[in-house]
């Protein structure tokens, strides 16, 4: 028996089922008791604005955590990326550094969260959910080192550099620029996941890791690459929040975390071959925004949103189980 | 015609004792941690500060048990292994319905049962969720995570709610050696359960499900019995674990899901007690304690308490390498061929 | 001495999974005192019917008896209450339990009517126990996870005696014992048969199945085809029974001139594994490894793909040298390798046959950055005509073909990349006589084609009918290379358990 560096995730049964249409059925549902009860749902300005400050984050987010999570590991510090990101940024431009150098170095400082989670994973052998909590460890402190306990860092609106409030709600062709930076992450990674020759090799890592690595996949190098485009991934989100806040919040990237896992498990009890993907993700990540936006708008306590997606979670990888059982 | 039909024999080093060096090297360590504070900080090892540190330990010591049992029913197998990381957030919860109960008046026998009923709950949801349903631990913990941060922000709209009780006063209240009775009950609580485990089977079987879980039901053991069981306890030490927090905080108040990587840390960088390279309740137990005195010295000689983070991810990356290490070389020589 | 009634009886018993047959009406009886040899080729059924016996499996049609009165066996508790232990080769222990914790869980002395239980009784009795079934002196404090496979076994055994059970199976027990362990195994089987216990042997090493067993059943793509009497024994008739009519078809190689040098293995070893192994091998030959359990084939076959660490020595292919880093690094030398067990390493299972058999060559099938569906189609659909794959599609789930197309399709993987060099580990272990000729002829048309080619197996009869040349390894080195022709299973067995040369040939 193999050592593997990951093991595997989630249940994989076969068939469809009828009890994938009573999902179908109950997210219509929802949907139409939303349009319904909420006028302000189904608005143009309404869809707009959670696509672009709702989904658009999100799902970048959870599609870099599909990326880990299609091999069979995790990344719990995807919200680190985030926010390390975010506070290169923020602390580059406080220093009138020039844009495009502070967004480049930010993007390498998420890079490197990346980087060091691989080495964790490939050269040590840690196993990728204790290595990537240890990383959220450090990471955290790090972050209340340098914010003397949680001290957001603010920007100047006067001083900004050109362009910067451009990455949060610059628009091209009338499409916020997060919506194309979510569309182009999409695009690259439903490229590399789903049409490309690596694609298949990290599929059948996720699958049966011992089975890709006794084919001579480059098992490590693929890992490592996943961490580390995942990582990358979660700081382009960094990006967006330092633009969109002007400021950075320390630790604010973990609230993505929870949301981002259940995005991309969600999608994966979409497709037919149960395991995360890009399409499925996305669909889960809009599901989860536009039913915590309807509940929000049909007036329900903010606070029973967090029950209540919870529970829409749970329903979901409820169901998914029993499916799994059905066919063991 | 016939098979290869004789073996060679098969040697196998037996350096059993090989592996003591790592819980000696660790304790080693402990100590001269320990040593190093005390000589920065007179006040460091004075039975005042070592008392407070004790109460100060009740809460993220009592969850760090709970977890524990289940780590060690679920197995170590990383993402589809045991785990329970709603067990802050049942904290927070618990604390809420306590806190609350007391606000309105309730008598404290109601308050307390209430609370440990919605621990319990809490910990039965996760059972079901994961032992009948067979949804992941990962997955099912963490969705019950939410809904509990949820519904203790609906009982207390994200806010404080003070509460004070006779039992609160009792609990702060300084038993023998200047130290409270919480530290004393906590001290209690804690060997209570270490001696329970370990003189009944129930410590044995419910590591043998975790180890090696078609050994254990070859032996008669109900899995899915002692795995559901070790998330119902779980969630009972969050109840008793939010009944030492509102004592300590005089209510309960958001914000105790960040205990969470603490609990974690004492209860994964345990393994390191143990020489069977396990989560032990004993060894979660001076884990917990030895970071409590760390943040405490680390308070003392005026270090960043931001640092304990960083130090808490260090300590478990090394310990979660070396033991892996360890493992490995166990089982390398048991495989034969 | 052997009663007139059976103990055990087996009616019929059948079993199937996922539609393919396992066992087709296998019966079988078990006298107390009785020990009943079952033995077969991997595949056969063996332990599909002990998993029956021991409540792991419940069986499709069939019945059990145990004196007279049928058994429901429906969970493994339930088999141990009836009284049928049943000694499995994968260790049943958790390794971080001690030895006394492992010997007595699930039944653990307890301080008369309280939960306390007893360590103290548990560590004596188990070191008592130890000494005395199997003279053995074990720490009982010991944990598990360090004890050697050999110790474990023991107390695996030992934890088996504890319930006194009236049938007992023991299921390839001695594979990994030494000699003396061995010796004393058989005593305690001995002591058990005195007490009238029926004990049912699995095994596949036909000389211990001569010396301990009264009767014997040969089990053959999941039927009971014969059985013996222990007068009757004779390595010859067991295997003739093991093998059936297929023998023609598993027809000896004809010989063939080799090629040119392809590989040069020079002074290869892996601490603990083997030691200075050197050999060549040409274009277009097929060479045997093999060698008892322990002796360093497998490991030998695993290093040259990359799979074991510490490998020093100088691995020559083509141009190339140095010993391959990883599997990775060897498919891109040329090296191919078919590991033993299937299931776990070779296919994955949920996935279809389409993408299996692409796995290692899809960048081949890329057009305008995607994979073209119609030349990965065309490619597979070659692949299945080529060797025979019989399955419902292309895009079936490898879970649904029997093992041995499974296995042509881990072959179809490696086709298609081309390689040199083919490694193979027990490659037709759980395959059916068809599958298997249509295996040896695809390995001999790859040799016919230039490739070179390496097959461990403990089969000997597999390993004559493949390969020009036979390695044998024993503790390690390289003791012989014999003519496959021209050798006998005694000539190798003699040389693979240490004793060299034979001082007089044997027909």
């Amino acid at each position: 028996m193999s050592d593997s560096l990951l093991s595997p995730v989630a249940p994989r049964p076969r068939q469809t089922g009828w009890l994938r249409a009573i999902i179908v059925l109950t997210f219509v549902a929802l949907l139409v008791f939303f349009i319904v009860a909420a006028p302000a749902f189904a608005t143009v300005s309404n869809i707009r604005s959670v696509l672009l400050n709702n989904v658009a984050p999100l799902a970048i987010v959870a599609l870099a955590m599909t990326l880990v999570t299609r091999i069979g590991a995790i990344d719990l510090s995807v919200g680190t990326a985030i926010d390390i990101a975010c506070l290169v940024l923020v602390t580059l431009v406080l220093h009138q550094v020039s844009l495009p150098v502070a967004l480049f170095a930010a993007l390498i400082a998420a890079l490197l969260v990346g980087v060091f989670n691989a080495f964790l994973v490939t050269q040590l052998g840690v196993e990728p959910f204790l290595a990537t909590l240890g990383t959220l460890f450090i990471g955290q402190s790090v972050q209340q080192l340098s914010s003397n306990g949680g001290q957001p860092v603010y920007l100047l609106s006067q001083k900004l550099p050109d362009g910067f409030s451009a990455i949060g709600h610059g628009a091209l062709l009338g499409i916020p620029l997060p919506l194309w930076l979510l569309l182009l992450v999409a695009l690259a990674l439903y490229q590399l996941l789903h049409r490309s020759a690596t694609g298949r090799s990290l599929r059948v890592m996720g699958e049966q890791y011992s089975v890709a690595q006794h084919s001579g996949v480059p098992v490590k190098r693929l890992t490592a690459l996943a961490f580390i485009l995942a990582a990358l991934i979660a700081g382009i989100v960094g990006l967006i929040l330092a633009a969109n806040v002007k400021a950075w919040v320390p630790l604010s990237g973990n609230a993505y975390l929870l949301n981002a896992i259940g995005a991309s498990f969600i999608g994966a009890t979409f497709a037919p071959s149960r395991r995360p993907n890009v399409l499925g993700t996305l669909l889960g990540v809009v599901l989860l925004s536009f039913i915590a936006n309807g509940l929000l708008l049909v007036g329900w306590n903010f606070y029973w949103q967090q029950v209540a997606t919870g529970g829409l979670i749970f329903i979901v990888l409820a169901v998914g189980a029993l499916r799994a059982r059905r066919h063991s | 015609m016939s098979d290869i039909t004789q073996s060679a024999p098969v040697a196998a080093p037996r350096s059993v004792r090989g592996q003591q060096w790592l819980q000696h090297v660790s304790l080693l360590i402990i100590v001269l941690v320990l040593a190093v504070f005390a000589w920065l900080s007179p006040i460091f090892l004075t039975v005042m500060n070592l008392g407070n540190v004790l109460q100060q330990t009740a809460v993220v010591g009592t969850l760090a048990l709970g977890l524990t049992l289940v780590l060690s029913g679920g197995g170590l197998q990383g993402i589809t292994g045991g785990i329970d990381l709603s067990i802050a957030a049942n904290l927070g919860l618990s604390a809420a319905v306590f806190a609350s109960q007391l606000n309105a008046g309730q008598p404290i026998a109601i308050a307390l049962l209430l609370t440990l009923l919605t621990g319990a709950a809490v910990g039965l949801f996760n059972a079901l969720a994961i032992v009948w349903l067979g949804i992941l631990p990962l997955l099912a913990t963490l969705t019950s995570m939410n809904i509990a941060i949820g519904l203790e922000m609906v009982l207390t709209s994200n806010a404080s709610v003070s509460a004070s009780s006779d039992l609160q006063n009792l609990l702060l209240g300084n038993g023998p050696l200047a130290v409270s009775w919480l530290g004393w009950s906590f001290l209690l609580l804690a060997f209570g359960v270490i001696a329970l485990s370990r003189l009944t089977s129930f410590g044995l079987r419910l590591q043998a499900v975790g180890s090696h879980p078609q050994a254990a039901n070859a032996a008669g053991i109900g899995v899915k019995r002692y795995q559901g069981l070790s998330y119902v306890l779980c969630g009972v030490s969050a109840a008793i674990a939010a009944i030492a927090s509102v004592s300590l905080l005089s209510g309960s108040s958001p914000g105790a899901n960040d205990n969470l990587l603490m609990v974690i840390a004492a209860a994964l960088l345990g393994v390191v007690f143990s020489r069977r390279l396990v989560p032990t309740l004993g060894g979660a137990l001076i884990s917990a304690l030895f970071l409590s005195l760390i943040a405490n010295g680390f308070q003392l000689i005026n270090v960043s308490s931001y640092w304990i983070n960083g130090v808490e991810g260090v300590l478990i990356l090394l310990v979660v390498a070396l033991t892996a290490l360890l493992r490995r070389r166990q089982s390398r020589r048991t495989q034969g061929v | 001495m052997v009663n007139n009634a059976p103990l055990l009886q087996l009616h019929a018993i059948s079993k199937a999974f996922d539609g393919v047959p396992a066992l087709q009406s296998v019966s079988l009886s078990v006298h107390a005192g009785e020990v009943h040899g079952l033995i077969g080729h991997n595949g056969a059924g063996k332990s599909t019917l002990i998993k029956v016996l021991g409540g792991i499996h419940a069986a499709d049609r069939g019945s059990i008896e145990l004196d007279g009165q049928p058994l429901t066996l429906a969970t493994p508790a339930q088999a141990q209450r009836q009284g049928i232990a049943i000694v499995h080769q994968e260790r049943l222990l958790p390794g971080s339990l001690t030895v006394a914790e492992a010997l007595w869980l699930g039944n653990e002395p307890r301080l008369a009517g309280t939960p306390f239980i007893l360590r103290r009784r548990m560590r004596q009795q188990a070191e008592q126990q130890l000494q005395q079934h199997f003279g053995l002196q074990l720490d009982p404090d010991a944990l598990i996870a360090t004890l050697s496979v050999a110790e474990q076994q023991l107390v695996q055994i030992c934890r088996v005696l504890q319930n006194a059970p009236r049938v007992v199976v023991l299921d390839e027990p001695t594979a990994a014992l030494a000699r003396h362990e061995v010796h004393a195994l058989f005593r305690v089987i001995e002591r058990m048969r005195q007490q009238g216990i029926a004990l049912l042997y699995v095994s596949h090493y036909l000389d211990e199945i001569q010396e301990l067993c009264q009767r014997v059943t040969v089990l053959r793509d999941g039927k009971d085809v014969a059985q013996f009497n222990a007068d009757q024994l004779s390595p010859a008739a067991l295997i003739a029974a093991m093998v059936g009519d297929a023998r023609h078809e598993l027809a000896p190689r004809q010989s063939r001139r080799a090629g040119a040098q392809v590989l040069q293995v020079t002074a290869l070893s892996a601490p603990g594994s083997f030691h200075s192994v050197s050999f060549t091998g040409r274009q277009g030959e097929i060479i045997g490894i093999t060698g008892l359990l322990g002796s360093g084939g497998k490991a030998l076959i695993r290093a040259l793909f990359g799979l074991e660490n510490g490998v020093s020595g100088k691995v020559t292919l083509g141009e190339v040298s140095g010993v391959p880093a990883s599997p990775h690094a060897a498919v891109k030398r040329g090296i191919a390798f078919v590991p033993e067990d299937r299931r776990a390493n070779g296919v994955a299972l949920d996935l279809s046959l389409r993408d299996n058999v692409t796995l290692t060559t899809v960048q081949r099938l890329l057009r305008w950055g995607g994979v073209s569906r119609q030349a990965e189609s065309e490619l597979v659909a070659k692949n299945i005509q080529q060797l025979d794959i019989r399955t419902p599609g292309q895009l079936a789930a490898l879970r649904q073909l029997s093992g041995g197309n499974q296995q042509k399709a881990v072959l179809a993987k490696w086709l298609n990349t081309g390689a040199r060099l083919y490694l193979l580990d027990e490659p037709t272990v759980g395959v059916d006589i068809a599958a298997k000729a249509a295996i040896y002829h695809t390995l001999q048309q790859l040799a016919d084609d230039g490739a070179l080619i390496l097959v461990f197996s403990t089969d000997l009869l597999e390993l004559q009918t493949l390969a020009d040349r036979i390695m044998v390894l024993a503790r390690g080195e390289h003791v012989a290379t014999l003519e496959a022709q021209h050798t006998s299973h005694q000539e190798i067995l003699s040389w693979a358990s240490g004793t060299g040369a034979l001082t007089e040939r044997a027909s």
